[in-house]
């Protein structure tokens, strides 16, 4: 509590953002007590709860309308929650609004910028904005502009520049004040495979000296760049975990695939094995019969395939055990969720 | 004080990149160099009691091009920011919304301001071409130009609220030019209905009936009522205009 006393009253002293970060003596960065927002009558997030340390990079996951740019709005100082609480580096969303926002790169869906603008200039007023000045502002304005790969647009106009030009100039106004927390809602949307994996690259970068709070609809991208996944959908948080975690943890069940030559009953003595639920035929592809197998969660029964096959001399062309990525855990929340309803 | 200069720059930094600007000083310019002529012409057919001045600010042509400045300079202001998803990023930076309030109206206000910096200089062309022959009454220039920048302030701050309440910018500039003519009419009821009402009521009318107020000053009187008048509804109507900006902030 002295502690935290202290670090007010000299945040309110000491008007840089940076200051503010360094003196912080509070360990999460992200701290979410009972937020909820409602907007005439419908409530977009609802109760929910969670925590994020300094340093972890956690992706916001749910299918569209889920409350994901409503949560991140709220953590970024743009509107008040309707009841609860948030504090983002130490800072209350709704007492300490300004100081919130110094803590904070956000960057918001769709990227939204000024068309009329180019790219530096733009980038030098929102670097103003945010309180640099001189000889930093330069600095920080090249620096971003080298990260973000957008030096070459520096002096087109923002309205002429294509989606992934866009969404880069947005990350790089995000970055350019050098806050300790990111909120970025959708930074991969609209851009191409090559600058997907290039915004992949940066963010992994960014990471132990910045904490990340992203949104996404694509799975691949958690599982490559995020330490821990929360699941929201309608409002509320169905899952939260490390993306490994939650692929194992699924319900449903894993499957295996199969390519046999040979005689035999091929069915039943398949459905004999431990672990094993159901065997279906595929077709026949060129000579070669095609199975696949449902089997138990998390029990691998490739061994046991391998050693029957041995036995009743078929031939075996593929053997393949597919995980369930986390692709499959989305739909399963999203399905089970529409049948409930 | 900082932040609001960034802004106030960038804002005016956008009047001047867009054509916007242009159109309404080209407009102005047209018009008031019509009002110009039409009062010369007066002073040339006959004796008359006004002075240039006065005849130049009663002209149609500047009544008829005044009412298009105000729609046309703030109908953008914040409309556009809402409708392009830019005021989101606007407020997640470390500003206020009075800054970002002020700064957009002060902005017009300037524009607005250069506007008349023609108007103005054929007063002066005048005196210098016809080496003082037509006599531009010094007290009543200074007038008009007084009043004219309160009914802009008034008018613009009436545009900014407009603005802020839509993000269409085409209903932001109807909701203005609505408000600022019912407003200007309200002050020309008088005349159509002439003597025929009580005196009290036509006092009480000629306090917000714009004519009456630039026939005053035109005539070189500076009457501090209009001043208060405009300046205090200007600054009722920012109020409103940041009270809708910050309404998102608002609990229910």
């Amino acid at each position: 509590m002295i502690s935290r006393v202290a670090f007010l009253r000299l945040g309110s002293l000491n008007d840089g953002p940076f200051v503010l970060f360094t003196l912080n003596t509070i360990s999460h960065m992200i701290e979410v007590q009972d937020l909820t927002k409602q907007y005439a009558g419908r409530t977009a997030v609802d109760h929910i709860s969670f925590k994020v340390e300094p340093g972890e990079i956690v992706g916001f996951l749910g299918p569209n309308g889920a409350g994901k740019s409503t949560t991140m709005r709220m953590l970024a100082g743009y509107m008040p929650p309707s009841s609860g609480r948030a504090s983002v580096n130490g800072h209350d969303v709704f007492q300490a609004s300004m100081d919130v926002r110094r803590s904070v790169g956000y960057m918001p869906e769709m990227a939204p910028l000024y068309t009329d603008m180019r790219v530096k200039e733009y980038l030098r007023f929102r670097a103003e904005l945010k309180g640099l000045s001189g000889k930093t502002l330069r600095q920080r304005v090249g620096d971003v502009m080298d990260q973000c790969a957008i030096s070459d647009v520096r002096r087109r106009l923002i309205g002429n520049l294509s989606k992934g030009y866009r969404q880069r100039v947005a990350l790089a106004d995000a970055l350019v004040h050098q806050p300790p927390l990111l909120i970025l809602d959708e930074p991969t949307n609209g851009l191409d495979p090559v600058q997907i994996r290039h915004v992949r690259e940066l963010l992994k970068n960014l990471g132990p000296k910045h904490t990340i709070l992203l949104s996404t609809h694509i799975l691949q991208e958690v599982e490559a760049i995020c330490d821990r996944v929360i699941m929201i959908h309608k409002g509320k948080i169905r899952a939260m975990d490390t993306p490994e975690n939650l692929t194992r943890k699924l319900r449903a069940a894993s499957i295996v695939q199969l390519e046999l030559q040979g005689k035999g009953d091929f069915i039943p003595l398949l459905e004999a094995l431990p672990g094993v639920r159901k065997a279906t035929e595929d077709g026949v592809q060129d000579g070669w019969i095609l199975f696949s197998l449902r089997v138990e969660a998390r029990h691998d029964a490739r061994e046991a395939i391998m050693d029957l096959c041995l036995r009743q001399k078929w031939k075996i062309r593929e053997l393949h055990w597919q995980l369930p990525s986390l692709e499959d855990v989305f739909v399963e929340l999203a399905t089970t969720e529409a049948a409930k309803a | 004080m900082r932040i609001f200069w960034v802004l106030f720059k960038k804002e005016l930094r956008a009047f001047f990149v867009s054509p916007v600007a242009y159109i309404v000083l080209a407009l102005v310019m047209v018009l008031s160099g019509f009002s110009f002529r039409a009062a010369l012409s007066v002073l040339e057919s006959a004796p008359s009691e006004g002075s240039i001045v006065t005849w130049t600010f009663h002209a149609m042509w500047f009544w008829l091009s005044y009412f298009f400045i105000f729609p046309l300079l703030t109908m953008r202001l914040f409309a556009e920011e809402k409708k392009m998803g830019t005021l989101e990023t606007l407020f997640t930076a470390p500003v206020h919304a009075w800054q970002v309030v002020w700064s957009k109206y002060l902005a017009a206000v300037f524009v607005y301001c250069v506007l008349w910096i023609p108007s103005y200089l054929n007063f002066r062309f005048v005196d210098w071409i016809t080496v003082g022959q037509v006599e531009v009454p010094e007290g009543a220039l200074k007038g008009s130009y007084l009043i004219l920048l309160a009914m802009g302030l008034f008018n613009l701050a009436i545009g900014c609220f407009a603005s802020s309440l839509t993000s269409n910018q085409i209903i932001a500039a109807v909701i203005s030019f609505t408000i600022s003519l019912l407003h200007f009419l309200a002050g020309l009821f008088i005349m159509v209905v002439g003597r025929r009402v009580s005196e009290t009521f036509v006092d009480i009318i000629n306090y917000f009936a714009s004519m009456e107020h630039i026939r005053i000053f035109t005539s070189g009187l500076i009457d501090t009522r209009p001043l208060v008048y405009y300046t205090s509804f200007a600054l009722l109507f920012i109020a409103l205009t940041h009270q809708v900006v910050e309404f998102r902030r608002w609990r229910p």
